[in-house]
């Protein structure tokens, strides 16, 4: 069972690195939008950008 | 591709007119209901962008033809408290009329990136915010919301920045609690579990209490961190003394805390850290779910409610310039046209009459006479006045009133108070029944007594009584919003799916509001263009659908004056002339055409024509399967009331009607037990919006309507009414549900409790899963309904 003084530490040390992690996305503001960013995986950028058109006269 | 593609504008969603503008998108010609759209769409195409149609789940809004002119924006006096100036450019915060979905905000950031000049972009699609950063030596900013004007997001200057700031940190701070409490509570759950699967006792003493102590190692912070708003909850509402919610949680998760530890320190038979983790673990979930639906829901609102114009009318070198309102300075003569909210505060010059409700809450209109003080905010009725500014921006009374009004936000439904109060009462008898059971179990078995009783504490906590309903209201609100529809009382819904009677008004409603000219007749010296610049002179103030017919005009008339049902009166020129009936503005016979004179002379008389809206027909078709009785109540003339009456299939319907005949046909239709839904848009229908028992307005339609109305639909589509009806229906139902639910659960779990087959660990599993699964039900609502095709 000595085995556990080891284990468990650890795990606690997990624990505490889980949570500053989770904190730190937070503040930078990771879930501030959780919508808009899967859809920008869903096109690829490959195309070659057209040139932009001149809309202001 | 289905039908509704081809009755549908591919940009906007919005019915296609007769003639729809062509643009060839994928290969394919889509149909567009007017050049704005079409530029919109085709600008995206060249852009490269045109995934943002594959993605989006929403019609974009529809795009003003005439750009509109945002050069003023550029102007410091204007930027001034909105920009910030920093070292890497300006930036801005701007609100966003008409973003729907996340494809939008894609589309938003796709398309500004592109613009010379541009640092950084940041659309969020669920605050309606844009945060733009921009090289103020290569870009304007006005040339930066003319591409978002062009696409079809009008921007605005957005107010309460410091309240969104304060939302986005509360927010965090609760995903952190959040999620603190759930890594803290599966370790303090798994440590207990080591506790519980040792079932013959076979743990040597010191490694169980190594396994308490670490319990109470992982659950201190999910208590006292995570659990704080229940606790600070707990002490506001013991301050007031009125123990609520609150109170019983904090005191179930405190007690089963404090007695855990103390069984540990000396090394008692149980300990209960799971049941407080778990507790304030699921709790907080259900919190942050219900925090969410309820944030969608008003942000868009805030969106959208600015009471103050973002534009005003102000008198200058050259007659009349449109300024932003942040421009007036005190000492400026500006102008307000009827149905217009007053920008800023100002001493009157002429007698004028306002509606003060926003302000006041009273809302028949007060007479103000010239040299008295009116409000920002206030709305200009039945003549347009001039006033000189005194206070502006935040030294108004309506931005005093701000708080207030954001107060009024948070203010809860009919049927939400009762939950709450039912709940509040609930808690004091179940402190009452713990503490019985606790002492009747003294008596029979004292080791037990103090699980027994935290168990009935913990497992009939009301939580789920006092979630039910405003979790469901909160996501049927989102709902709302993304329909495109905006709900301005909290009691709108509930009434809406009571109605079985539905009272519609023809101009604007049913008929789309902007009538053609088809024919001109003269009388007078005056030839065809003189009489259409006299009429559009006396419609430019007035606010009126009617308007838009005689095209522009260089200036306004004077003391220009409503005479509802009749037409309109003012001075051109010297001239005070009539528009209106026959029988008003010439002594003729009344007609139905729309005449032009002195009252007594005519002068012209003008045919006009409006046409019905696409889906009027198919909406009344929908509206009557419901179950609703349509009713037909217009001022406009008998023949082309019976005209659409007919062509939207209506039996019932009276036309020549003033706004005074509409409302007592409303009342008279209550008195027979019927419960009325308005539709209406005008200035007229204000009084009649208000009398009947849930009203919707079109967005179309005179500001003023708006705040007379329950509901307003911000998009043109008719169509809209049934969706929210059947939706109001199912948000009815799924209340009723989640409250059946929640009393049954409380009523059985109590029993059960108390003769003990229930330990604490258990209570807070159920406890939780109920709150749960009425927070899951409420989010049924969320779910769109499905477009007709």
């Amino acid at each position: 069972m000595t085995i556990l003084l080891f284990l468990i530490p650890i795990s606690l040390l997990l624990l505490a690195v889980a949570i500053g992690a989770f904190v730190w996305a937070v503040r930078k503001g990771q879930f501030d939008d959780l919508d808009t960013p899967p859809l920008d995986m869903l096109r690829d950028d490959d195309r070659p950008m057209p040139p932009r058109p001149d809309e202001r006269d | 591709m289905n039908r509704a593609l081809a009755t549908a504008c591919h940009h906007c969603g919005e019915p296609l007119p007769a003639t729809p503008v062509l643009v060839e998108l994928d290969g394919q010609a889509r149909a567009m209901c007017c050049n704005g759209c079409a530029a919109a769409a085709a600008w995206i195409r060249d852009a490269g962008l045109d995934d943002y149609y594959r993605l989006r789940q929403a019609p974009g809004a529809r795009v003003d033809e005439a750009a509109a002119d945002y050069r003023s924006w550029d102007r410091e006096d204007v930027q001034a408290g909105h920009v910030e100036h920093g070292s890497d450019g300006d930036r801005i915060t701007v609100v966003v009329e008409g973003m729907h979905c996340a494809a939008c905000a894609w589309l938003i950031d796709r398309a500004l990136q592109r613009e010379p000049g541009m640092r950084e972009v940041s659309a969020n699609a669920v605050t309606g915010r844009v945060r733009l950063a921009w090289d103020p030596a290569r870009t304007k900013l006005s040339a930066l919301l003319q591409r978002l004007a062009a696409l079809g997001y009008r921007p605005h200057l957005a107010r309460g920045e410091q309240a969104e700031r304060e939302r986005r940190r509360e927010r965090n701070r609760l995903i952190i609690r959040l999620g603190v409490a759930a890594l803290g509570a599966t370790q303090a759950m798994m440590f207990s579990e080591a506790l519980y699967l040792d079932t013959a006792r076979e743990m040597p003493d010191a490694t169980r209490d190594f396994f308490r102590w670490l319990s109470f190692l992982t659950s201190t912070p999910v208590v006292f961190f995570s659990g704080w708003p229940f606790l600070a909850g707990m002490l506001r509402e013991l301050r007031l003394r009125r123990p609520g919610m609150d109170t019983l949680v904090a005191t179930s998760v405190l007690l089963a805390y404090f007695a855990s530890l103390a069984e540990t320190l000396r090394g008692g038979v149980h300990v209960w850290f799971d049941a407080a983790v778990m507790f304030v673990f699921f709790l907080l979930a259900a919190r942050f779910l219900e925090r969410m639906a309820r944030r969608k829901a008003s942000a868009r609102l805030d969106t959208l409610a600015r009471a103050q114009p973002a534009l005003a009318w102000r008198e200058g070198g050259e007659g009349l310039e449109q300024v932003p309102v942040t421009a007036l300075q005190a000492g400026d003569r500006v102008r307000v046209g009827v149905g217009e909210a007053v920008p800023a505060d100002g001493e009157l010059e002429t007698a004028a009459s306002f509606d003060e409700s926003l302000l006041t809450g009273e809302s028949a209109p007060v007479p103000r006479q010239a040299g008295e003080t009116v409000y920002a905010g206030s709305t200009c009725r039945e003549s347009a006045c001039w006033l000189r500014v005194q206070r502006t921006g935040s030294d108004t009374r309506l931005s005093q009133l701000a708080r207030t009004v954001e107060q009024a936000q948070a203010q809860r439904p009919r049927l939400a108070q009762l939950a709450e109060a039912v709940s509040m009462r609930f808690v004091l008898f179940l402190f009452a029944a713990a503490l019985a059971t606790g002492l009747v179990w003294w008596q029979l078995q004292p080791g037990r007594a103090f699980e027994i009783a935290l168990a009935v504490l913990v497992v009939s906590c009301p939580c789920a009584l006092s979630l039910a309903v405003p979790a469901a209201l909160a996501t049927a609100h989102g709902t709302l919003a993304r329909m495109g529809v905006l709900a301005l009382r909290p009691d709108g819904l509930d009434a809406l799916a009571n109605a079985d009677t539905v009272v519609f008004d023809k101009t604007g409603t049913l008929t789309l509001g902007q009538p053609q000219l088809r024919g001109v007749q003269c009388f007078g010296a005056e030839g065809r263009e003189a009489v259409l610049a006299l009429a559009a002179s006396l419609e430019l103030g007035a606010g009126h659908p009617l308007a838009h017919a005689f095209g522009a005009s260089a200036s306004a008339a004077e003391d220009l004056q409503a005479h509802p049902g009749l037409g309109i009166e003012g001075r051109v020129d010297g001239r005070v002339l009539r528009l209106g009936r026959a029988d008003f503005a010439a002594g003729r016979e009344d007609d139905g055409a729309l005449w032009l004179g002195d009252g007594r002379q005519a002068l012209a008389r003008f045919e006009v024509a409006d046409a019905l809206r696409p889906d009027a027909a198919a909406t009344v078709a929908r509206l009557r399967e419901l179950g609703l009785r349509p009713v037909l109540l217009s001022g406009d003339a008998a023949a082309p009331v019976a005209d659409v009456a007919a062509a939207v299939g209506i039996d019932d319907h009276a036309a020549r009607l003033s706004p005074e005949d509409k409302l007592a046909r409303v009342r008279a239709l209550q008195a027979q037990g019927h419960r009325v839904l308005m539709l209406g848009d005008g200035i007229n229908d204000a009084p009649v919006l208000a009398g009947a028992d849930v009203s919707v307005a079109m967005a179309g339609g005179a500001p003023l309507a708006h705040r007379a109305a329950d509901l307003v639909l911000t998009g043109t589509r008719l169509g809209r009414v049934p969706q929210v009806l059947e939706l109001a229906r199912r948000s009815r139902r799924v209340i009723r549900q989640n409250l059946a639910w929640a009393m049954a659960y409380n009523l059985i779990a109590l029993p059960f409790a108390a003769v003990g087959w229930v330990t604490p660990g258990l209570a807070a599993l159920g406890m939780a899963a109920s709150s749960l699964l009425v927070t899951g039900n409420a989010l049924r609502l969320g779910r769109l309904p499905a477009e007709p095709a």
